[in-house]
């Protein structure tokens, strides 16, 4: 079902132009609105407040119930969705509400409010511009902040028309319209719901930010204001706002400050002399039970900024109808399997590419995509593995049997190649060639070709691990690199027990199967004496680093093996950063060449998870390269290990993107760290048929030594 | 500071002038009343009463300006086009506005009129929203705006539109010399 929700999205081009669009617009905005803070302090404030919140979510519950009960506030606490519409429905009867005005609440949507508002005859609007768009038109919101993101003036204009009355595609007429209609329902209503951004405990205050001021009539002029709060919006203390009023525009809109910010703490004389009515729903709906949760604690400290959607390259192209249900995007996905249940994100958590962008912008430092293999993980120990991936994964156990089966298809594959590339499969493969050509397998994996190479002798040596693209796929890599550390002085080493990183199973949270791999490997590199163990393939490395630590430790192997995985890790060093060492220290020397243009491609997990991106810049530019960056270099490519393999239209949507902006550069060069994004981007160029050169640098800069 | 907040305000859209005096301001208001009503005949204006008006005659007022309401309910707040209070403190890092209202009749003249005119004391600037909840017992406050440029949305295709259901123009009175009276 996801796949045809993804086809429609994707078909949709008012959807990714929107919000593609306003991604592109949204990344500059925000640097700009930052300027003169110190975000990453800003955002620990905040990781503090909120996990301190999270370690004591009963007595703050508890403190702020007690706060605002001495306020005068009708306070009403409870875990059931069911409770909270019943609270507000009695209410509603009570005091005999025919309408309600709303404006823009997530907690609301999330127990689906309105239509059990609307079964009980009580009259709803929601006042929020674009909430209320989506209202008429009998959407759902495909964005957390913007939720009307995806129609244009015309589809608005026409949903006015044919729900309220004839109105021009005129925004600012449009938006008068809204005033006019809207204002209407205000001075009408018998009761305001909204929603809270933060619940102060220590003084029983509410704090709403809107910019349109709808919060604030949805306040002051209906009798009753009922304000919807899930616990995970409760700070300790009255100073603990501040950092969440400094970040929380400026990543949700990339304003310095929304135009309201409204503090209510207590009820008041309504303006015709009665007593105004003020109920504050304190709703819980499973925040307890995630808050006792080790790994998934961390999710409560999102304060709803939907920043994570805005950089995310998979969410805008399909937005939120396809990714997330009520709550959108990486973060949505982990909220859906907490309120709904883990089945319920099923279909929706291997959207995630895992590029690690929104790691860099969240301001509450949610590890999203961390959380998202968490589900992966709890999913298939859950749910178990269809037989088909089980199957693969025996294989990839394997190593004799993977790698004999890899060498068979170099042979199988004859048919379908062509100058190193597969453009074509049969039947039902046939998607995964459609908008990329696939690389070949090597007739020679690098196993076999490093046999044949002759090393001078060293007392420095380097131990490399290849991975699979390398080892079969783009062997010349490995040859390059060995050429290099060479030129160094540094003799390689070649461990052929090595096997599979394990990423492919990591990835999907199979991860005994990981853990299998991570052992099998460090068994294999730790008997030799050397100083470095080097990968080319920044997921290898990151693998080699940390991840085989991780898997381990989680699958419960014994000490002594996670000591030689630690010993192990700290030798681990991606071919870049070493390559470019060795260049500072003037140990590798290039040719004067023709200086040539290339552009550069930061793949994922070499610029967010090693943080290397100007190192293999300056190696190149100090090999007479001239560097001209390329739009959105730090995007993703689309490749994402077996994501293309899993979602090959929206991988491909994303690798057109990535084309595009190669192309504006004029660069006839591209430059990549990774033996996954070369795949990635080398297909997309030889299917478009461009005249441009796709290389891992190390291939550049071996052909430049002296 | 003013001139932080003048500058943080005019970027977020809000008018702000500065007079020496009450007086001046007061002068200010009448014109722009007289240039933004369209009779004198229906009630335009919503007045929130405050310290400013310490020593003004009201009558004298409302006879040369018909158009002002001093009574503040449901009925005149929606219908004027001109809404008019003190603001409690401003804010030099964002140009914002603090309202703090007891009574619901001062918010209303911030949020329902299109033209909010804000009367604000220069001394009552601030750096930053730190200092003011240094100044003020948020517990024992029923309702404070933050009040930051004019009403604002960019829903439909993120065109950014002043002016939805708040006020569209957010006219900023600085006052220097804000005690005493104001005489002739």
């Amino acid at each position: 079902m996801v796949k045809e929700e993804i086809k429609k999205a994707l078909s949709n081009a008012n959807l990714s132009g929107a919000l593609t669009r306003f991604s592109e617009a949204y990344a500059v905005s925000r640097r700009k609105a930052y300027e003169g803070l110190d975000f990453e302090e800003i955002r620990e404030k905040i990781a503090n407040i909120k996990s301190y919140v999270a370690d004591h979510l009963p007595e703050l519950i508890q403190l702020f119930i007690k706060s605002a009960t001495e306020n005068g506030a009708k306070v009403f606490y409870t875990k059931n969705p069911e409770e909270v519409r019943n609270y507000i429905i009695e209410l509603a009867k009570k005091k005999n509400v025919k309408s309600i005005v709303k404006s823009k609440s997530m907690a609301t949507e999330e127990i689906h409010l309105n239509k059990y508002l609307k079964e009980e005859g009580i009259e709803v609007n929601e006042t929020d511009l674009g909430e209320w768009i989506i209202q008429l038109a009998g959407q759902r919101p495909s964005h957390m902040v913007l939720p009307a993101i995806h129609l244009t003036r015309y589809d608005v204009s026409e949903v006015f028309t044919k729900k309220v009355e004839p109105v021009q595609p005129d925004i600012a007429q449009m938006v008068k319209f809204a005033r006019k209609h809207l204002r209407r329902k205000f001075l009408s209503a018998d009761m305001g719901i909204t929603g809270a951004n933060i619940a102060v405990a220590e003084t029983g205050t509410l704090v709403i930010f809107t910019n349109e001021g709808n919060a604030r009539l949805t306040m002051a002029l209906p009798k009753i204001h009922v304000a919807v709060v899930g616990v995970e919006k409760l700070v300790a203390k009255l100073e603990d706002i501040f950092p969440i009023i400094r970040a929380l525009p400026r990543s949700a809109t990339a304003q310095l400050i929304t135009s309201y910010i409204s503090f209510v703490s207590k009820p008041y004389t309504h303006i015709d002399g009665s007593q105004k009515e003020f109920h504050i729903i304190l709703f819980d709906n499973k925040r307890t039970e995630v808050a006792k949760d080790p790994v998934f604690k961390q999710s409560l400290q999102c304060i709803r900024c939907a920043s994570c959607l805005n950089v995310c390259p998979v969410f805008r192209l399909i937005g939120g109808h396809v990714f997330g249900k009520v709550y959108t995007g990486g973060i949505g996905t982990i909220l859906t399997a907490w309120t709904e249940g883990l089945k319920a994100s099923k279909d929706i958590h291997g959207l995630c590419i895992q590029c690690g962008n929104c790691v860099r912008v969240c301001p509450s430092k949610i590890n999203i995509p961390e959380l998202i293999l968490e589900i992966r993980k709890r999913l298939a120990k859950e749910e178990g593995l269809d037989f088909k991936t089980k199957a693969i994964y025996y294989v990839v156990n394997n190593r004799k049997l993977f790698h004999t089966i890899l060498k068979a298809a170099s042979k199988l594959q004859k048919p379908f190649e062509s100058k190193g590339f597969i453009r074509h499969l049969p039947f039902f493969l046939s998607e995964l060639t459609q908008e990329r050509s696939l690389p070949a397998i090597a007739d020679i994996p690098f196993r076999e070709r490093f046999k044949k190479i002759v090393q001078p002798k060293s007392e420095r040596k380097a131990i490399f691990f290849a991975g699979c693209l390398i080892d079969f796929a783009y062997p010349e890599i490995g040859e390059a690199l060995v050429k290099l550390l060479n030129s160094a002085g540094i003799e390689v080493l070649f461990p052929e027990e090595q096997t599979c990183c394990g990423a492919p199973a990591r990835y999907s949270g199979v991860i005994d199967v990981a853990a299998n791999n991570s052992k099998q490997n460090i068994e294999a590199l730790t008997g030799l004496e050397a100083d470095y163990v080097v990968s080319a393939c920044p997921t290898c490395t990151v693998a080699l680093k940390k991840q085989f630590i991780k898997d381990l430790k989680e699958q419960n192997y014994d000490e002594k093996i996670i000591k030689s995985a630690e010993n192990l890790s700290e030798k681990v060093i991606d071919a870049s950063e070493l390559i470019h060492r060795l260049i500072k220290e003037g140990k590798i020397q290039f040719k004067k060449l023709l200086q040539i243009d290339f552009t550069y491609h930061d793949p994922c997990h070499l610029i967010r998870s090693l943080n290397i991106y100007q190192q293999p810049r300056e190696s190149l530019t100090t090999a007479g390269l001239k560097l001209i960056e390329m739009f959105e270099s730090d995007t993703c490519c689309g490749m994402g290990g077996s994501y293309s393999l899993k979602f090959p239209e929206i991988s491909t949507k994303i690798l057109r993107r990535k084309l595009e902006n190669i192309q504006k550069t004029e660069a006839k060069l591209v430059c990549t760290d990774c033996p996954g994004c070369v795949m990635q981007i080398r297909g997309g160029v030889d299917k478009e048929g461009l005249q441009i050169e796709v290389k891992h640098s190390l291939e550049i800069l071996a052909e430049r030594i002296i | 500071m003013f001139e932080l907040f003048k500058q943080k305000a005019e970027a977020i859209n809000a008018e702000v002038h500065k007079f020496s005096s009450k007086a001046e301001a007061l002068e200010f208001i009448k014109d722009f009343i007289k240039q933004n009503t369209s009779t004198k005949l229906s009630k335009e204006v919503v007045w929130y009463e405050s310290e400013f008006l310490e020593g003004v005659d009201k009558d004298a007022l409302q006879k040369e300006l018909p158009q002002i309401e001093f009574n503040i309910n449901l009925n005149s707040a929606s219908s004027a086009k001109i809404g008019i209070n003190q603001v409690d403190f401003g804010i030099a890092e964002t140009g914002s506005l603090v309202e703090i209202s007891d009574e619901i009749s001062k918010r209303l003249c911030s949020s329902l009129p299109e033209i909010h005119i804000a009367i604000l004391p220069i001394s009552k600037i601030l750096p930053d929203m730190e200092s003011v909840m240094k100044q003020i017992n948020l517990k024992n406050i029923p309702y404070m705006t933050v009040i930051s440029g004019p009403s604002r949305t960019a829903d439909i295709e993120r065109v950014l539109t002043i002016g939805v259901h708040g006020p569209e123009r957010v006219v900023i009175l600085c006052i220097d010399k804000f005690l005493g009276g104001i005489d002739g």
